[in-house]
């Protein structure tokens, strides 16, 4: 048992890239009538960036807890590389954990921190501290090795947090929402080191949280969990862009959302009938529900031309808002309220002055989806 | 010039690592006359006695009296010896309940609470007269190891040091068990997870977190007990045999068998000095063992 543990503790770096496949089968978790989790499916590629993405008590932290091994599932099986953990503790799963407030040990240093698994791996003393040393060093850390958590910010206990994570080289990491006790600047600049981190060790990451932006900033692939069930998967750009249902589209964001009744279907795309905005063609991933809607987001919709080719509506403006970066224009079109952005350097082109004001958008900007609420 | 733009907590970012400055300082006058009351009080009923108790302990060449009686010496090592092995077991078996508390759910843990509570809110006479019937001769401990063929004959439980420490303990536990739990449920869950997570068996996240972060309940609950066991009367009487009598009994015996207030007032002072001095020494050595840990 020990020995599997140390081997793997001490596999050589580059033998790492081929490791970390984390692989979920129909897991549940049930407490006693409630279910958090609900037979889902879910595959880690190795190296790749998986994000849980979801509203609190979705089952997101609960299903990361149960590939942790802190969490019992109740039905299905968990594998890492292959190889069922399902009654491995969580000392023999090998998986770097990364809290929410970092649970660094308060009362040891932060080289201390790093330290703690390669001791609990009995590697010597100069070894050990030679290798939490460097991974100190790896986060920009190295030389703040002797202080304690409380001595340390925000930022620098994360970092640590993540050092004592990686030391051991484990087959994968999981990081339950890391980043919420930041500040907004600094998350962003932690989102990009970690993004970096992962990138140059090649190791596969299991990240959890309820921020999209966050999600959309460091995932290969987003995994949109509602009520302990899956509700849409793939990269970042196509959650966004093609959403599946309303829910997904408002979850990720700001958009339209237009009701409307299906005139064809054909394969990727489909004539549907927007009420008072007309017949409109727009993308359709084939989801099928009793009601449909059509999603555009503010920064597809622009101002044009009654000439411009496309889909498109006459609409008067009910109200500018300047945000800052962009400009949030509130339309009318069509008998329904409609949002428009656009960056506050490009705002008002596409109006022409004295003629009808007219927006459109591209038929690959609009999404069929079906209205779940 | 109005201070008032100093008053005001400053704005500190959240990266910031917390700098020893950043409390105000405030400059205001009067603030001990909040303290008035309770230093009248303190004064009136106790610095004022105390100071008379110290005063008549140098009459009478009371301390070389004392000191020349071999009762006294016995009763102090008596005291030092009888509460250091009730503190030990009483912190340890606190130390049990308190991780048992810790960890249990919350029906057990109302119970266990009752359990350990029940004791604090019953006459310190009545728990001593309860196990004197229990650990007497012919009582309820000797009776089942005679039913069960452990001995033949009832062994002496009764009026030794075992029974004085056996009733001392019972009584002490609650003090044991609160700082020991209240210092137990601030340590962070996660912490264990995360040992857990790095690799840890469970004697090892016993050992490297819960044991160290819980040493300031264990410290204080360890300095509450003993300071408390040095002053024990009743249970030596009543469980103990005469060579078990603590410092206690002889201030006692002093004031009402000899009436030779001079001489229990200078035992009263020899006690409270020595256990002043044994505070201290435990204090440095903790301080120096929490510099020290896990090196």
């Amino acid at each position: 048992m020990t020995a599997s543990v140390i081997s793997a503790g001490s596999v050589p770096r580059s033998g790492r890239a081929a490791q970390g496949a984390i692989e979920l089968r129909r897991v549940s978790k049930r407490y006693g009538d409630v279910v958090a989790v609900d037979e889902l499916d879910l595959t880690v590629q190795p190296g790749e960036f998986v994000t849980l993405l979801g509203p609190s008590g979705s089952g997101k932290t609960t299903t990361m807890m149960m590939v942790a091994g802190f969490e019992e599932h109740t039905a299905g099986s968990v594998l890492i590389d292959g190889s069922p953990v399902d009654t491995l503790p969580p000392r023999e799963r090998n998986l770097g954990v990364v809290f929410q407030n970092y649970a660094l040990f308060p009362h040891m240093s932060a080289l201390e921190n790093v330290e703690f698994a390669l001791r609990m791996r009995k590697v010597p003393g100069p070894e050990r501290r030679q290798r939490a040393s460097e991974a100190l060093d790896r986060v920009g850390l190295g030389k703040m090795g002797d202080r304690k958590p409380r001595q340390l910010s925000g930022g620098q206990q994360q970092r640590v947090a993540l050092a004592r994570a990686l030391v051991f080289k484990p087959a994968a990491l999981l990081l339950d929402e890391p980043m919420a006790a930041l500040d907004k600047r600094l998350r962003e600049q932690m989102q990009e080191e970690i993004k970096t981190l992962q990138k140059s060790l090649g190791i596969s990451v299991l990240f959890v949280t309820h921020d999209q932006d966050e999600a959309m900033a460091m995932s290969d692939r987003i995994v949109v969990m509602r009520d302990g069930k899956i509700v849409q998967s793939g990269p970042p750009e196509e959650v966004y862009n093609h959403p599946e249902t309303d829910w997904v589209a408002s979850f990720l964001g700001d958009t339209n959302l237009i009701p409307c009744t299906i005139v064809e279907r054909d394969g990727e795309e489909a004539v549907v009938d927007l009420g008072g905005l007309g017949l409109a063609k727009v993308r359709d991933r084939g989801a099928s529900g009793e009601n449909y809607a059509v999603s555009i987001r503010p920064e597809h919709l622009k101002f044009r031309t009654r000439t411009s080719a496309g889909n498109g509506c006459a609409a008067t403006l009910l109200s500018s808002t300047n945000l800052g970066a962009t400009v949030r224009h509130r339309l009318m079109a069509g008998g329904h309220e409609l949002q428009l952005r656009e960056l506050s350097s490009d705002r008002g082109a596409g109006i022409v002055p004295d003629e009808e004001l007219w927006v459109g958008w591209d038929a690959d900007k609009a999404q069929l989806l079906v209205l779940e609420s | 010039m109005s201070n008032a733009t100093l008053a005001g907590p400053r704005p500190r970012g959240r990266d910031s690592p917390p700098s020893a400055d950043s409390t105000p300082r405030r400059r205001r006058s009067g603030w001990w006359l909040l303290l008035a009351p309770i230093l009248a009080f303190d004064v009136v009923l106790f610095l004022t006695p105390l100071g008379k108790l110290v005063g008549a302990s140098f009459a009478d060449n009371a301390y070389q009296r004392v000191l020349e009686d071999p009762l006294v010496l016995r009763a102090l090592v008596n005291t030092l010896t009888i509460s250091l092995v009730s503190t030990i077991v009483t912190v340890v078996l606190g130390y049990v309940i308190a991780m048992v508390l810790w960890r249990a759910g919350n029906v057990t843990r109302v119970i266990l609470f009752a359990v350990v509570l029940l004791p604090f809110w019953t006459g310190i006479l009545v728990k001593n007269f309860a196990w004197a019937v229990l650990l007497q001769d012919n009582g309820l401990v000797n009776a089942f190891l005679q039913g069960i063929g452990l001995t033949d004959a009832p062994i002496p439980l009764l009026h030794n040091r075992f029974a004085v420490i056996v009733g001392m303990v019972h009584c002490l536990l609650p003090y044991a068990v609160f700082p020991i739990f209240s210092s137990l449920t601030s340590i962070d869950d996660r912490l264990g997870l995360a040992a857990r997570s790095l690799g840890a068996r469970e004697g090892s996240v016993f050992r490297r977190i819960t044991l160290p972060l819980s040493l300031p309940g264990i410290s204080a609950a360890g300095l509450l007990v003993f300071i408390i066991s040095t002053g024990f009367f009743i249970t030596p009487v009543v469980m103990g045999g005469p060579g078990d009598m603590m410092i206690a009994n002889q201030i006692d015996y002093y004031a009402r068998q000899l009436t030779d207030f001079s001489g229990a007032a200078a035992l009263a002072v020899i006690l409270t000095v020595m256990v002043s001095i044994l505070v201290a020494v435990y204090q440095r050595v903790l301080k120096a063992g929490g510099q020290h840990e896990d090196n």
